[in-house]
């Protein structure tokens, strides 16, 4: 028996391990060790210049502004994406009874779900895309077309260093807030229908029946969506790549580290700065998670 | 009183929710109305109807941007690397939240940290590897360089984290006494897993794989640089982006539009006939 | 012992791998196997990972190739060409041909791309890239870089051949001397221009001359033709705003009219306070001027196509682009537009260079790669792109001139296109070029970001100065980055 468990055991790590193994960990410390070198990507040997890239990351400033922006996204993005989405599964769901039989608690609650999943289906480069063209700052663009015609100066997001940021942490959210619509509706529903009475009886209804009963019985659905939210806003890469001016511009406003890394590395050839680039990134995306696991921990063990 | 409330409410309620409609689907159909207009129009008022509707930039878009082939791709590297992702992970949180071993906290630790793991720390080494895997005997053909069955095996390596992450604890919170009894019957450990545990798990599985499929679906570093030259085997993201790097050279604006009216219909069209499946499966499992 | 195997398998598969690649891959087999709980299953895995190491740790240098390298006529050429203005066209039914006709064994693959870096870079990495690339266009891969690494064929054989239409002359006496020249890095050519480049302000001629308005020749009448074609409704000026870099050219230009080409190469060279010399400060507060007072609505947020057809549609009379913008426009410019350029008017009395003075530059940039499987056949086709014939009908097919000297005489050129041949030739040898767009990457973005801001009042000239400054500064002093000097 002990046997055929540790063969079993094996047998099922294998596959994933290996996998793992080959494309993900090992590559990851091959990217330790290039950080620590100023290899510039082609197969002349590398030379060991110790913490110099990092070092130098610290009085670089395009860089720190790229760390910037990123703990902005990930100050912003998150509860701007979860505080929506649970309005409207609140909307659409009501005290979860309704959503249970189908319909909603709102006439046309299916209708809703469906259209605010969209953006969430047409993959990152295609909105990005899309929205390069809504946001032109001539007449010609889909927002300043209106503006212009009731004789507003027109905007140009993206063309404003103080604005284009805004305009990127609007695509995120816009294009995440549906999925998580889906998911808090679903959570919601599941929800026992007695606990809502139980309350209802107690004369909570509406808003306070949200906050009472709802929104604590979906904490471990809203920490999750935060840590994958957390991790996304750390990670933004095609929406700055292919819909600002300058590839993270104008003038750096919008950039993050993960286009600086790509560019570091495809553009300026320096492989080894960008691999330190990516260890910061690395710790901070495993600081973030770690500390949200924490929490989720800690309420877990409340829980029972 | 009661009944005027309720309807004041619901009026505030539809007014919430049609403003994000339009946010969603106003700029979505302005591409449609963009994709039949010519280029000075396009170049004109932005919200004017076209003189004619010009289905020709459709059919350059057809022709030239080869939408139809990048989505096929794109679905079957996601179908596979959904799949994969899903049996493997499910394989490896299984043995990891059920049975005790040495190693098996390292193990969880590892998978674990990849999730906080950017794809950009690792984007030049793991080219190498994903090249050296092409000159293996025998596989090398499959999963190497410009290859959709080396792109899979990345996806399902990066997908790993997130799944193992989730299932593990999925697989954790399950009652025992089902599989208790198949062992009694004196059912092997992988017969188990296969016709027990993984079916009641069925609710944890399908969401994650929701998660996965729109993960994948949206990935773009990835093929960026895995498929770097075959075009005939680039994904939708790829191609999205070549063609408005297209119209920038080109300046075949209505074909760009055009192409991305094509992109979005056929998803629009999958959603909406899966979106039941995709909600029931996310009521089910929750993320409890 | 599979292990050393399979190392050799890899090796044999593609020669040009050097030997360093060896050392790393055993450290992650070794990690792996130690792995107690996996050592069984791993077995069957095992070849997986193994390749699963593969960053060049240790091990010796990359010898370099001496001599020239030989043309093996049964062997590939892979060609890949920039996608941009030119389109690919020209290569497959003009050069490939030729070619093909003399070495009808060769086996030439033709190849055509947007993003030359994105999609070669990891070719280069893995050191199995093609023949030949053209390495062109926003998405270039860094020369200096892949000279640096030895990654380049020297031209030197190619230029010393017998041309290709007679064999009498070598190749070098047909071509541009200044082409070689910027080809080169330290003292050696390592890439071959092939087109020639002329930048100006481009209008259109009939407008102008319907409306009576007439290329300026001094700074103070340029701002008044801005002001005049303001008051008639339309937007004077603009440029591609998404990429600034259309707009540090003519300032450059301008600065090199005001101070002499020593701006440049100072530049260009790295040299101390390069950027905050006085010309180059003046040339780039006249520009921000520009900037407040005359740029179309909106420009910032425009990209290069969206201001061309801007200009094509009457919304602006002028824009600095090179001289590939009638062709870039084919198609979209109406019927009757009439591309014309006129070049960088005086900006005061005491320039150091006389009007008409040009930036004129050889571009279009061709390599070949030295770890590709047959450099010979790449050296080859560059030779079949400089004959006489293949000049000719390039530049009958995209409208662009060509280094190679004559090639153009006789034919029948578009407006725009022959009123940058008259420019050209009216500057004789007041011609200016810069370089360090192509040998310091990260330099260009900064003074793009910086234009930019410049451009829409956000910076002012001394501050636009001050971080060109600091950036030149940064490179100089940074051990990593080669450094070129002309």
């Amino acid at each position: 028996m002990n046997q055929h468990r540790r063969r079993f055991v094996a047998g099922f790590l294998a596959v994933p391990v290996t996998l793992y193994t080959v494309y993900v960990l090992s590559p990851c410390a091959q990217a330790l060790v290039i950080a620590l070198t100023d290899w510039r990507g082609v197969n002349a040997v590398p030379r060991f210049v110790g913490a110099d890239n990092f070092r130098r990351l610290l009085g670089d400033e395009v860089f720190l502004r790229a760390a910037g922006h990123n703990l902005l996204l990930l100050a912003l993005v998150p509860p701007l994406t979860i505080g929506l989405a649970l309005l409207f599964a609140w909307l659409l769901t009501g005290d979860g009874a309704a959503g249970r039989t189908g319909g909603g608690a709102v006439r046309g609650a299916g209708f809703y779900r469906v259209v605010f999943f969209f953006p969430q289906v047409l993959a990152v480069v295609l909105v990005a895309v899309l929205f390069r063209q809504i946001l032109r700052p001539d007449r010609s663009g889909m927002l300043n077309g209106p503006l212009t015609a009731l004789g507003f100066e027109p905007v140009g997001p993206l063309a404003e260093t103080r604005l284009a940021l805004w305009a990127v942490l609007f695509v995120l959210v816009w294009q995440a807030v549906g999925f998580y619509v889906v998911l808090f509706s679903a959570a919601i529903v599941s929800i026992p229908r007695e606990l809502f009475e139980a309350a209802a009886i107690d004369g909570a209804r509406g808003g306070r029946l949200f906050l009472r009963i709802t929104l604590p019985l979906l904490r471990d659905t809203v920490q999750a969506g935060w840590v994958y939210l957390g991790v996304a806003a750390l990670d933004v890469f095609a929406v700055v790549w292919v819909m600002t001016a300058e590839q993270g511009g104008p003038d750096h406003s919008t950039t993050v580290m993960a286009a600086e890394v790509y560019r570091n590395a495809f553009h300026y050839s320096r492989f080894g700065y960008a691999c330190a680039m990516g260890v910061v990134l690395f710790a901070l995306t495993t600081g973030f998670a770690v500390l949200v696991l924490r929490l989720t921990r800690r309420e877990r063990i409340e829980f029972r | 009183m009661s009944a005027a409330r309720a309807r004041l409410t619901a009026l505030l309620s539809h007014a919430v929710l049609l403003w994000w409609t339009l946010l969603v689907t106003v700029p979505i159909a302005w591409t449609f109305l963009a994709s039949v207009k010519s280029e000075r129009e396009i170049f004109g008022d932005a919200w004017s109807p076209p003189a004619t509707i010009r289905l020709d930039n459709w059919a350059r878009a057809w022709q030239q941007a080869h939408v139809g082939r990048y989505m096929l791709n794109s679905v079957v590297v996601v179908a596979c690397g959904t799949a994969g992702t899903m049996l493997f992970g499910a394989m490896a949180a299984y043995v990891l939240a059920r049975y005790r071993f040495r190693g098996s906290r390292i193990v969880h630790a590892l998978f674990v940290a990849g999730l906080a793991l950017p794809v950009y720390l690792v984007l030049t080494p793991l080219f190498f590897v994903v090249r050296n895997t092409g000159a293996l005997p025998l596989v090398g053909p499959f999963i190497g360089l410009n290859t959709h069955g080396g792109l899979i095996l990345v996806y399902i390596a990066f997908s790993l984290p997130f799944t193992v992450f989730f299932l593990t604890a999925f697989f954790g919170t399950l009652p025992e006494t089902v599989a208790e009894a198949a062992f009694v019957d004196g059912a092997s450990h992988t017969r188990v897993f296969f016709q027990i545990m993984l079916p009641m798990a069925r609710p944890g599985v399908v969401s994650v794989t929701v998660f996965n499929v729109l993960g994948q679906w949206n990935q773009y570093q990835l093929p960026l640089v895995l498929l770097p030259s075959d075009r005939d085997s680039w994904l939708l993201t790829q191609g999205i982006a070549d063609i408005s790097t297209t119209a920038g050279y080109d300046a075949d604006w209505g074909a760009l539009f055009a192409a991305l009216g094509m992109a979005i219909i056929p998803m629009i069209v999958v959603h909406a006939l899966l979106q039941g499946q995709i909600r029931r499966g996310l009521t089910a499992g929750a993320f409890k | 012992m599979t292990v050393t195997v399979r190392h050799e398998r890899v090796i044999v598969n593609s020669p040009s791998l050097p030997s360093g690649w060896r050392a790393g891959r055993r450290t992650g087999w070794r990690g792996v196997s130690r792995r107690e709980l996996l050592r069984g299953a791993l077995a069957g895995l095992g070849p997986l990972a193994l390749s699963s190491c593969a960053f060049p740790v240790g091990g010796a240098p990359p010898t370099s190739t001496a001599g020239a390298p030989r043309l093996d006529e049964d062997g590939p050429l892979e060609i890949w060409i920039f996608d941009g203005g030119l389109g690919d066209d020209y290569a497959r039914t003009i050069h490939e041909p030729l070619v093909a006709a003399r070495f009808p064994r060769l086996r030439i693959s033709h190849n055509a791309t947007k993003e030359i870096s994105r999609t070669l870079q990891p070719r280069f990495v893995g050191g199995d890239p093609p023949e030949v690339v053209d390495d062109s266009g926003a998405g270039a891969m860094d020369l200096g870089a892949l000279v640096q690494d030895g990654q380049l064929t020297d031209l030197t054989p190619l230029y010393d051949a017998p041309s290709w239409d007679d064999p009498s002359v070598t190749v070098r006496e047909t071509v541009d001397p200044m082409a070689i020249e910027l080809g080169g890095y330290g003292g050696r050519p390592y890439v071959m221009n092939y087109t020639n480049t002329v930048w100006g302000i481009w209008y259109s001629r009939p407008l102008f001359e319907a409306r009576g308005w007439r290329p300026p020749r001094t700074w103070a009448r340029f701002l008044d033709l801005c002001e005049e074609i303001r008051r008639s409704g339309m937007a004077p000026f603009t440029y591609a705003g998404t990429h600034p870099q259309y707009i540090y050219e003519p300032i450059l230009t301008l600065a090199a009219k005001i101070g002499g080409r020593r701006v440049l190469t100072d530049i260009d060279n790295l040299a101390e306070g390069a950027w905050q010399a006085e010309p180059v400060r003046r040339a780039a507060a006249a520009f921000a001027e520009i900037g407040a007072r005359h740029l179309l609505e909106g420009t910032a947020g425009l990209d290069h196509v969206q201001t061309q057809i801007a200009q094509n549609r009457g919304l602006v009379a002028m824009l600095p682009c090179g001289s590939w913008l009638e062709n870039e426009q084919r198609g979209s410019a109406p019927d009757g537009f009439g591309y014309a350029m006129f070049p960088l008017p005086d900006f005061g009395p005491s320039d150091a260079m006389p009007y008409g003075t040009l930036h004129a530059q050889p571009g279009e940039e061709y390599i070949v790669p030295a770890r590709s499987a047959n450099p010979g056949a790449g050296l080859e086709y560059l030779r079949a792109m400089l004959s006489r014939r293949a000049a000719g009908r390039f530049t009958e097919a995209v409208s662009t001139l060509t280094v190679v000297r004559g090639a153009a005489d006789g034919l029948r050129l578009e407006p725009g296109l022959e009123s940058a041949r008259a420019a050209l030739a009216a500057a004789g040898g007041n011609v200016v070029t810069f370089m360090f767009r192509r040998w310091y990457s990260e330099l260009h973005d900064e003074v793009a970001a910086a234009s930019g801001q410049l451009m829409s009042g956000a910076i002012s000239a001394d501050r636009w100065a001050e971080r060109a400054q600091r950036k030149a500064d940064a490179l100089r002093a940074d051990p990593s980055v080669r450094k070129f000097t002309r």
